[in-house]
Formats: C-alpha cells, sequence, structure tokens
C-alpha cells in the first residue's frame, strides 16, 4: 500500500466527477465538499467512464404513495449509460451491494492536498 | 473494442442495426420542405413532432456522454456520431433510424411532407458525410398509399435499407389499410423496421395508462407482440411472401412464449383464419428478424443463449447499440461470453449483412 497524492484539493470541483490516471489506474476522484473520494474509472455492468457521469443523492426505499426523500446529495455516482448507482463512500451499487461493486480507494485530504492509498 | 470474430469471408467484422439520428430542430428540416410548408412552419411555429409521454429520467433519453460538444441533441451531430459510435468500436455498417414522428401529426399532408423532408436531411447529412451510414425511410403510416409512394421514391437509393415504422401505431400493421404500405416494402425488396416508440392515439398498455417510465419502457414489447400476431394472423405473408420484418428494439426473450401460445390456439382456431396453411411460428421465423438491444441480462447467462435456440432460427438476431440512448449497448459487453463463435459472428455482422444485403 502505497499513498499517492493527486493534487491539491482545490483543483478538484465540488461535485463533479474527475477522471485521474494514476499509474496506468484509471481512477475517478469525487469531492464532496472538504470530503473526497475515489473509485475505479469503469462501471463494471458494460464498462461506461464513471467520469462521465453525475452526482445525485440517494433516494431512500418507501412505501407506495409515501413522500419520496432524497438524501446524501452528492454522494451517489450515475453511470452515463444505464444509470446504475454507487454510493461514493463504498464503491456498492445501491441495487445489488453484496455482489456488484466499483473498486473504492481510501482517500483523504493532508494539508489541502488530496491523497489516495493504492495497491 | 470491436470483439467480433472475423471469418475472414466477410468484409465486415460489426455492424450496428439501431442508431438514431436527430434533427436538432425543426430548422434542419425547412430547407427540405416546399415552399407551401416553409411558410407554415414559419407561421405556426412549428416544432418538431414527437411524443413524450414520460419524462425520460435520462435527458434526450440519451447516454450523458452523447451530447455534442460543438452543439446540439445527442444524435444530432453526424461527424460527432461517426467518432463516438463508427470510430471507437470500428463499426463497419449502422442504420440510421430517424424518431421524427411524422404519423404524429393529423394533418395528412404535412406529416408526408415531414416524411420527405426527415429522408432527404438523412441523405443529405447523413449518408452523404460518411459511407459507414445506412438509411431508413420514414413514412407517413397515417396515409398508408402516400407511403408507399414515399417508399417507393427512395428505393432508388440503394443506401436506404429499410422501411421504419414505430411500434405503438394507431391500429396493428397487419390490418388491411396498412397493406399498400407493406406491398410496396416488398416489392422494393426493403424490409419493414418496427422500432419502439411512438404513442398518442391510444393508452400505451392494454389496460390503460401507467405512472411510470420503467412500465412504459418495458411494456413496449406488448405493442411488438401485437403486431407480430396481427402481421401473421391477417395473412399479410399469404399476400406478400417476399415481406421481410425486423423488430428494432423490442428485446427479443418474450418470442418463444408467443410463438408456442400462438401455435397452440391455431390449432384449435385454424379456421378463422384458414389462409394460415402451416403453424404460425413458420410465418414467424421466415419472415421475422429482431435486433439484440436492448439485450435482456437474465442472472444465468446460459438461460439467454437458451432462449435464441428456442426461437428456432438461426439468423434470427442482429447487433444494435441504439445510439445515443441512455439504454445503449456496447458491443464489447453485451453478449453472453456462453454464445458459440460462429453465433456470435453472425449477430454481430453477417445476420445483417444478408437481411440488408449490405455491400
Amino acid at each position: 500500500m502505497v499513498s499517492v497524492e493527486l493534487g491539491a484539493l482545490s483543483r478538484f470541483t465540488d461535485g463533479v466527477p474527475e477522471q485521474v490516471t494514476l499509474s496506468g489506474r484509471d481512477l475517478v476522484v469525487v469531492r464532496r465538499g472538504d470530503a473526497v473520494y475515489v473509485l475505479r474509472n469503469r462501471c463494471p455492468h458494460q464498462g461506461a467512464l464513471l467520469s462521465e457521469g453525475h452526482l445525485t443523492g440517494f433516494v431512500p426505499a418507501c412505501r407506495p404513495g409515501e413522500q419520496i426523500a432524497i438524501e446524501r446529495a452528492g454522494e451517489i455516482i450515475v453511470c452515463p449509460w444505464h444509470g446504475w448507482e454507487f454510493d461514493v463512500r463504498t464503491g456498492r451499487s445501491l441495487c445489488d451491494p453484496e455482489n456488484t461493486r466499483v473498486r473504492a480507494y481510501a482517500a483523504h485530504v493532508v494539508d489541502g492536498c488530496v491523497v489516495v492509498d493504492i495497491d | 473494442m470491436n470483439s467480433a470474430v472475423s471469418d475472414g469471408a466477410s468484409p465486415f467484422s460489426l455492424i450496428d442495426a439501431d442508431v438514431h439520428n436527430y434533427p436538432d430542430s425543426i430548422a434542419d428540416l425547412v430547407p427540405f420542405l416546399s415552399a407551401r410548408w416553409q411558410a407554415y412552419a414559419e407561421q405556426s411555429g412549428l416544432q418538431l413532432p414527437g411524443v413524450s409521454l414520460y419524462p425520460k429520467v435520462f435527458a434526450a433519453a440519451a447516454r450523458r456522454d452523447a451530447w455534442p460538444p460543438g452543439g446540439g441533441k445527442p444524435g444530432s451531430d453526424p461527424n460527432f456520431a461517426a467518432v463516438q459510435l463508427l470510430d471507437e468500436w470500428s463499426i463497419d455498417r449502422a442504420i440510421l433510424n430517424p424518431l421524427v414522428a411524422a404519423s404524429g401529426v393529423h394533418n395528412i399532408e404535412l406529416g408526408n411532407a415531414l416524411a420527405r423532408a426527415v429522408n432527404e436531411w438523412t441523405a443529405a447529412h447523413w449518408l452523404d458525410a460518411d459511407p459507414r451510414w445506412r438509411g431508413s425511410i420514414a413514412v407517413n403510416v397515417r396515409d398508408p398509399e402516400g407511403a408507399a409512394a414515399e417508399i417507393r421514391h427512395w428505393a432508388r437509393d440503394p443506401r436506404f435499407v429499410q422501411v421504419l415504422l414505430l411500434a405503438r401505431s394507431y391500429a396493428p400493421y397487419g390490418k388491411r389499410a396498412f397493406r399498400p404500405l407493406l406491398r410496396a416494402a416488398a416489392e422494393c425488396d426493403l424490409p419493414v423496421g418496427i422500432h419502439f416508440g411512438g404513442g398518442g392515439d391510444v393508452p400505451i398498455t392494454a389496460c390503460g395508462w401507467p405512472s411510470y417510465y420503467i412500465e412504459d419502457h418495458t411494456t413496449m414489447t406488448q405493442a411488438f407482440e401485437t403486431h407480430v400476431v396481427s402481421l401473421v394472423c391477417e395473412g399479410v405473408f399469404c399476400e406478400l411472401s417476399a415481406l421481410r420484418v425486423v423488430l428494432i428494439e423490442g428485446g427479443f426473450a418474450w418470442l418463444p412464449g408467443l410463438i408456442w401460445r400462438l401455435d397452440k390456439n391455431w390449432r384449435g382456431l385454424r379456421s378463422e383464419v384458414p389462409w394460415l396453411v402451416k403453424p404460425p411460428s413458420e410465418y414467424i421465423r421466415a419472415h421475422f428478424r429482431s435486433t439484440t438491444q436492448p439485450m435482456e441480462e437474465p442472472d444465468n447467462p446460459q438461460h439467454l443463449v437458451q432462449i435464441i435456440d428456442m426461437i428456432g432460427c438461426e439468423d434470427f438476431l442482429m447487433f444494435a447499440t441504439d445510439y445515443p440512448h441512455w439504454d445503449f449497448d456496447a458491443p464489447n459487453r453485451t453478449l453472453p461470453s456462453a454464445l458459440p463463435d460462429a453465433m456470435r459472428r453472425g449477430i454481430l455482422s453477417t445476420h445483417a449483412e444478408s437481411f440488408y444485403g449490405l455491400s
């Protein structure tokens, strides 16, 4: 495990997924305020670039006719092709969290710099 | 990124049987309207006709990365589409299906003028731009005689390889009123493509209006089933033995059950449709083909191979992406790995090459 700097936090736009290539790895970086999340930049379904997708919130389960809520704004990344949703914190699919996931890398902000842990 | 297997015998390794080209606005079609309809369009503020019954969840029902960087709607820029689709996947030929609802207007003459303009625009802006594109002839189904004339007009241009109809019509296409349109297609040796979409005249399901786009999208198979059964039972293929029909964007996993049900009913109800001198399944296998997208994705991919086997027609399926729509199927990630190589090659290229007579 090595920690690699991706650059200053300020170079990443809040709420806009960004593609970063690191030692042959294609990553997508998601900034949410002062927090940063890093995922592998490929949807496991048909291989679309998640960095071309968009960020939205989590719509929790409810009963028919109940008020539909949306929470955790900006923490769900949506594939640009088929709309598969993934939690940026874990990389897990919202529909099939046990079996379908995008690899998530631990990321931190250290002294204003984004650092990601990779193998 | 092309996953096709070349056999050396065909010049093609990948054919895309369903791509969408869109005018960005009515302004793109105005140059192809007569002076009368140009004046009408200007005076009335005419918009592109279309039916959008439910918000599509994805803007323009498109892949989010398909908006041309130079502006305009997804599918409106031939050069960007060539790069993002044809070049990216090494596609040799791609069949364009312009989803401008010329049949969606009730003014027969205007509908005919719009269909002609769409075809002129496809020829001038797409077919002339890149030799890999092939066109579909837009027609106004509210005027089957006019549609027949439109088919015969464009049949002279070999770049147009099929006639385009929409699945959600105001009546099943086997009805006799549509026969002039179908006869023209058969006589011109052009297949009739029935494509996902349409609507506006009648509820979109047999039981009325659902609430959600997911229902709209999923139940589209009802319309396809209706046309398959209608075209067979009305005796269209008894009259037009050369007619070929391709189901586009309807999926195909529902077909085996329909075939079995129709054959079973024919055994008991044959006297009602005595022109059917053989089981309906034989007409279906002889006259129908289908594109793959939206490919059904069972948990066990082997089940898909079994379903293809159940349809019982070797060359039934032709690969399609549906670019630029959100339910796009990627050429290298869609077909199950369990598919035998020969079947894969057929689906990706040779079935469409033969069916459409591509060169």
